[in-house]
């Protein structure tokens, strides 16, 4: 993947480096992330259609999955309703794009914005709550989202759909077609690789993972973790918006079901804990691992994909609970890499 | 008025079933920590089950509930004990992830052997009823499920209160680690509450195929409605999910009498998101392990 090599700083400053690994240059994760950039920037051309648009989901899969680990694996919130940032980021454009006529270009930075405030207002009461609960109530605020769209057929559309008029002079932005929502997203999840680093690397970064190994201690130390905590959560709700938008607009023609489906804020997590929460490289190898892996078995398998799916979700969970990055991490500093030893620590 | 009143019984009938549902869900809640997300589909699996019993040997499904719910607790004990014990000791995601995945597995696997298709198990009684007054009908099916799921749910509230193994599943749920210190065998106990959930979800699900349409996609709306009744009612507090799978049934009812289309379910959720927000406890009182401490 194109950014994963912005990951090594983040790892490096969450786990000081021993002695003995091998020095790089201290620039080697910005320069290789984007070389990779670059050769991902070459490949559309070289690819049919069908593959571009399978990449192209796995681009937005990688941005989603950064985005969810903002709140998710570095402050340790189980946010269960994160569709609904992305349902709320995809109807912004909607209504901004039909009902305003604005270009697709203001209303991609109008829907990150909309999602950014609704996470602030909805977060200052919820994210007091811990653990479940937080899981159960920003799912409750994700599925009421999509009630709401759906009940209010004259802006959304309702459950019959909403279409954004993308060619002739309806077209207040004419669509990009393939290669350019390729470009699109690419650079979506380039950006939100990006700004998971930079959070990483700085003070806000080490604010969040104190909330999430032990929040009361973490205020004690001065942590204002209410601020924190917000602002992981409003960042977080801006990329998923800014990939909702994205999103629409590819699709055209946008239904509630499809856009608020728990679905995509499960295979966010799936992605994520599997890739390795926490770390800036995990969830781009686990929303590209598990994208290719789906549409594999899509091709492969299409009466039994799902089946399937969920078989191998269960048996990674099993094997590698923390996830390939920090499981390949540890393994090499403890020099075990046996998964049956991996198993057994968390064993009943 | 009738028809405020028609909606009110058949929200209370309802809501019993969504009780039977939530009681179990509210159990592994309390007792391990875990969110079954495929608490749904057990409930499904349960109504495949007696709609497949029907079909050959033309069991009723209410008789069913027996064989049904010893099935799931069987597969439910084996689900814990090979699966779910692995896992239990991991952050809360994983057992998420873990069911999450069991969900798609038995779904899908549904879907495969019965296609997508609406199925129910026609009785000779379910589609009568009776006046309770002018205008108030109480359809047969309905009641007896409602009253079968809550004596179930009694049943179960029983159970854990007054025997060894019940004493010993609470016990295990207060502090696993003191638990295991006085002989309770926490694999084990771990292994039966889960068994005991998936058989009230079988047995719940019965009942569903005798009182109206089910396909597998009915899974996850099973699974929500339990969580919102178990949250309404309070952690893992028994008594509670009874209560919170009522008030569901109510509002559901009431709602569809006075708003349109399906606003009622934003309402739902805008509730319970408050409820949760002002009162984590559930509006039932307090959790029912409000100490817990994790070894």
């Amino acid at each position: 993947m194109a950014e994963s090599s912005t990951a090594a700083p983040a790892a490096d400053t969450t786990r000081p480096a021993r002695g003995r690994r091998p020095r790089l240059p201290a620039w080697w994760p910005w320069g290789g992330g984007a070389l990779l950039v670059l050769g991902c920037l070459g490949l559309q051309s070289q690819l049919y259609s069908g593959q571009e648009r399978t990449v192209t989901t796995v681009f937005m899969f990688v941005a989603l999955a950064a985005a969810w680990n903002l709140i998710g694996g570095y402050t340790g919130y189980a946010c269960f309703g994160q569709v609904g940032f992305f349902g709320l980021g995809a109807y912004t454009t909607v209504i901004l794009m039909v009902h305003a006529r604005l270009s697709f270009w203001i209303a991609l930075p109008a829907a990150a914005v909309v999602a950014a405030v609704f996470a602030a207002v909805i977060g200052l009461p919820l994210l007091r709550l811990k653990g479940h609960y937080f899981a159960v109530a920003t799912l409750g605020v994700a599925e009421g989202l999509r009630e709401l769209v759906t009940n209010v057929p004259r802006w959304t559309g309702g459950g019959s759909g909403a279409t954004i008029p993308s060619t002739g002079d309806r077209a207040v932005t004419p669509w990009l077609g393939n290669d350019g929502f390729y470009l699109l997203f690419l650079g979506l999840a380039v950006v939100c690789a990006v700004v998971v680093a930079l959070v990483s690397r700085g003070r806000t970064g080490y604010a969040l993972r104190a909330v999430n190994q032990d929040e009361d201690a973490a205020a004690a130390m001065g942590v204002n973790t209410t601020v924190a905590k917000t602002v992981a959560f409003a960042v977080s709700a801006a990329l998923t918006g800014a990939a909702g938008a994205a999103y629409a607009f590819q699709q055209v023609t946008i239904y509630p079901q499809r856009l608020f489906d728990v679905d995509i804020t499960v295979l966010m997590i799936v992605m994520v804990v599997l890739g390795g929460a926490g770390t800036v490289l995990g969830p781009i190898l686990g929303a590209a691992g598990i994208a290719i892996a789906s549409e594999y078995l899509r091709q492969h398998l299409p009466e039994a994909h799902d089946l399937t799916l969920g078989a191998l979700i269960i048996i990674a969970v099993i094997l590698l609970p923390q996830g390939v990055v920090n499981f390949a991490r540890d393994a090499v500093r403890t020099r075990d890499f046996s998964l049956l030893s991996n198993v057994r620590r968390y064993r009943l | 008025m009738s028809q405020f009143l028609q909606a009110t019984v058949y929200g209370l009938l309802q809501g019993g079933l969504f009780a039977l549902i939530a009681v179990g869900f509210s159990l592994v809640w309390g007792v391990m920590n875990v969110i079954n997300l495929a608490h749904g589909s057990f409930v499904l699996v349960g109504a495949y089950l007696a709609f497949e019993l029907n079909r050959r040997i033309g069991l009723d499904p209410f008789a069913a509930m027996v064989p049904v719910a010893a099935a799931l607790f069987a597969a439910g004990y084996l689900v814990q004990r090979g699966l779910i014990n692995l896992v239990v000791k991991a952050p809360i995601f994983i057992t998420l992830l873990l069911t999450f995945g069991l969900n798609l597995l038995l779904v899908n696997g549904l879907i495969l052997i019965y296609s997508g298709d609406y199925r129910s198990v026609t009785t000779g009684y379910a589609a009568d009823g009776f006046a309770l007054m002018s205008g108030v009908r109480v359809p047969v099916g309905r009641l007896l499920a409602a009253v079968v799921a809550l004596l179930l749910t009694l049943a179960l509230v029983a159970v854990m209160r007054r025997t060894r193994t019940g004493l010993a599943i609470l016990a295990t749920g207060m502090d696993r680690g003191a638990a295991r210190l006085m002989g309770i065998r926490a694999r084990h106990v771990y292994a039966l509450t889960f068994g005991l959930a998936a058989a009230m979800a079988g047995a719940a699900g019965a009942a569903v195929s005798a009182v109206g349409t089910f396909n597998p996609a009915d899974a996850g709306r099973f699974t929500l409605f339990s969580f919102v009744a178990a949250v309404l009612g309070g952690l893992g507090n028994m008594y509670g999910a009874l209560i919170g799978g009522m008030v569901l049934g109510l509002v559901e009812a009431w709602g569809g009498q006075l708003l349109p289309g399906t606003l009622v379910n934003a309402v739902a959720f805008a509730v319970l998101v408050a409820v949760l927000a002002v009162r984590p406890e559930g509006i039932a009182g307090r959790a029912f392990y409000s100490s817990r401490v994790e070894v």
